[in-house]
């Protein structure tokens, strides 16, 4: 296996000594470039309550390619699709190597607080929340409910 | 013409090599401020190109004739060097904020300067630089550096940073500019800097890069490639492999009555306006809808017309695969019969044979039918001709390498001299031009409505078909040595007649778009 880069290597030391608040995302054995996250859902927002779990990987070309990111708890939300993967700009075009593991997952949860139908990655739930949003966030809080307990 | 240097001015294909003595016709003059496109708005720089053509291009310029110009790679650096430095005075601002400037507004030089002198910072700041910054230099011996990217640190990095305050290490640097060059960027590039809007700028780029010759190479391209990309007036060579530019100032609103045919300098002649081959007489227009149609129609059309009828009363298209005569449609249940195509109910004691085909109803069943036929037959009667000159182009081509060797047979089995035989290759170029010519007339000739002077131009056509044929068949006689004189003087003579013919046909037509002779339907 190569060197596990500087910059790696501090991000995880950040990560550990100074948590984010509701995150947590720890390397697997073994392997320093696959972290286990556990976040937990924003207050006030149809996930609040839930913990939801990602696991997040961070590629050869990292920091210059972004990590890749993806919710393994079942998600109702219009930027999360089925498999859990995310539609955020900084995973793809908007990714500058100046972001972090920190930045990332802090960006994660704000889009738990802030969902974009117009963007929507799950076409069908992007629907719902234009159509009718009461129902749409219904829908998220018995999910979190059911998956993210 | 090809040894002007820089091809300022125009060309036309088969004088190739040719002087420009014989290009006098006296038709020329007349129309000589018509293709007059170069707006001081749009056509800047021109001067500084270093081209000085021979004669002025407007007088040798024919009517179907566009003004272009051919820039090698070091021709259309030139060119963005000549806009770039002539707008520095003017804006009073660096080279690099200049450069990016124009290229941020697409080298719209008038607009920018106009919203450059209502405010000079905001403009600036828009396009992604900043007013006072210093020159981005390379810096070292800060106890206070950590690159935001690999985290090294301390006073012995080597970093550098834009005006917007985001520093990082050379060697983050370059690896992040060699991503993004190699994904095709150049001027674009910004700040590695999470959501920073501020450009690398080019001086910046270069000075970072000056290790890496080979990705400031593809830098340096790319930025040309933009420069190409971004100006209405500038467009690659399609031809494979080619790298020349060309620059044409024929406005867009006009492809519709100009056919703006350039010539690369690699020999690709091809349409400024859609990119395709040139489609001389033929505009960009009826081109594109003529290929769709093609697109749409030929095969099946022609299987159409071989295979099956329509229907005479729903008009569906029928094909008979067995049975008998007394049709039934599928489609509107009318019964008909087959053969004469009148309806069935009159053919009620005449079982499997129609003998009533002079009947009024069976005649007004055909005519119907005939009618709907008759546009079918109109259309593969000009695709025909359409392609058959598209597939003689083609053998035009073939036929061009069977001649070197026919010249080259021709020094030895007499006493011609290379020069001596140049006129075959010439006649072949010409038959070429004239193909091309040929097959786009038939597109030009389907739109145009039936009128007085259709009928001229259809004249103009069939003058130039049957002259083009006469040589063709002359090129390809195979010259013995007691004849190759003879041979000679008429394969010079004809190829002279058919110039003229070939002229004609252009100037009409060229000349027929501008006065909107014609009528197209659809």
């Amino acid at each position: 296996m190569s060197m596990v880069p500087k910059r790696i290597m501090k991000e995880v030391e950040r990560l550990t000594k100074d948590p984010v608040p509701g995150i947590s995302a720890e390397p697997q054995e073994g392997n320093i470039r696959y972290f286990s996250v556990l976040m937990d859902g924003p207050d006030s927002s149809p996930y609040e309550g839930g913990h939801f779990r990602l696991e997040l990987f961070l590629p050869e070309e990292y920091p210059m390619s972004p990590p890749k990111v993806r919710f393994l708890t079942k998600m109702y939300h219009p930027n999360i699709d089925k498999l859990g993967r995310i539609c955020l700009d900084i995973l793809k075009d908007k990714w500058s190597p100046a972001l972090q593991i920190r930045t990332v997952l802090l960006s994660i949860q704000a889009l738990l607080s802030a969902p974009n139908p117009d963007d929507p990655l799950a076409n069908d739930v992007a629907e719902h929340w234009k159509s009718d949003e009461k129902a749409a966030i219904q829908t998220a809080r018995e999910w979190t409910q059911k998956h993210a307990k | 013409m090809e040894d002007l240097g820089s091809d300022s001015g125009v060309q036309s294909q088969p004088d190739k090599g040719k002087g420009t003595a014989d290009d006098e016709d006296g038709a020329t003059q007349d129309y000589g401020d018509t293709y007059d496109f170069d707006d001081d708005d749009e056509f800047f720089g021109m001067d500084d190109s270093g081209f000085e053509p021979v004669v002025s291009s407007r007088d040798q310029r024919k009517p179907w004739e566009v003004e272009y110009h051919v820039h090698d790679a070091h021709g259309l650096h030139d060119k963005q060097e000549a806009m770039i430095n002539r707008l520095v005075p003017v804006l009073s601002v660096s080279k690099d904020i200049t450069t990016i400037l124009l290229r941020n507004s697409q080298w719209k030089e008038e607009s920018l300067v106009e919203r450059y002198l209502s405010d000079p910072d905001k403009t600036i700041r828009d396009a992604g630089m900043f007013p006072n910054a210093p020159a981005p230099e390379l810096k070292t011996g800060n106890e206070d550096f950590t690159c935001e990217i690999c985290y090294c640190d301390g006073p012995e990095e080597v970093y550098l940073g834009l005006g917007c305050g985001h520093a990082f290490c050379t060697d983050c640097y370059v690896t992040y500019l060699t991503g993004k060059v190699l994904e095709g960027m150049s001027w674009r590039i910004r700040c590695p800097g999470a959501k920073c809007k501020a450009l690398v700028g080019e001086q910046a780029a270069r000075l970072l890069l000056a290790n890496e010759p080979k990705i400031l190479e593809r830098y340096e391209d790319n930025l040309t490639r933009s420069f190409v990309n971004d100006l209405d007036s500038f467009t690659w060579c399609p031809a494979p492999n080619c790298e020349y530019g060309i620059e044409c100032h024929v406005p867009k609103s006009a492809w519709a009555t100009i056919v703006p045919t350039v010539h690369c300098r690699c020999g690709k002649a091809f349409c400024f306006g859609c990119n395709m081959d040139d489609h001389m007489p033929a505009p960009c227009f009826l081109v594109e809808k003529w290929l769709q149609k093609c697109k749409d129609d030929s095969e099946t059309s022609n299987w159409l017309k071989a295979n099956t009828k329509e229907c005479t009363k729903c008009k569906a298209t029928i094909e008979k695969n067995g049975g008998c005569n007394h049709m039934t449609c599928r489609k509107c249940a009318h019964e008909f019969c087959w053969v004469c195509m009148g309806p069935w109910t009159e053919h009620q004691q005449a079982y499997y044979q129609c003998n009533r085909y002079n009947e009024d109803s069976s005649k007004n069943a055909r005519d119907s039918i005939s009618k709907s036929r008759a546009l079918l037959e109109r259309y593969l009667h000009y695709y025909s001709r359409f392609s058959n000159h598209e597939r003689s182009a083609k053998l035009a081509r073939r036929l061009l390498t069977t001649t070197e060797t026919n010249m080259e047979q021709m020094q030895r089995n007499s006493s011609m001299s290379w020069i001596e035989v140049q006129f075959l290759s010439a006649a072949v170029d010409m038959l070429s031009a004239c193909r091309a010519t040929l097959k786009w007339s038939y597109v030009l000739a389907y739109y145009m409505e039936s009128d007085n002077q259709k009928l001229i131009f259809e004249n103009n056509q069939s003058d130039l078909e049957m002259a083009t044929e006469t040589l063709n068949e002359l090129v390809e006689n195979p010259v013995h040595e007691r004849t190759i004189e003879e041979a000679k003087r008429l394969i010079i003579d004809k190829t002279q007649y058919v110039k003229t013919r070939w002229e004609t046909l252009l100037r009409d037509t060229a000349q027929g778009l501008q006065e909107n002779r014609w009528k197209f339907q659809d």
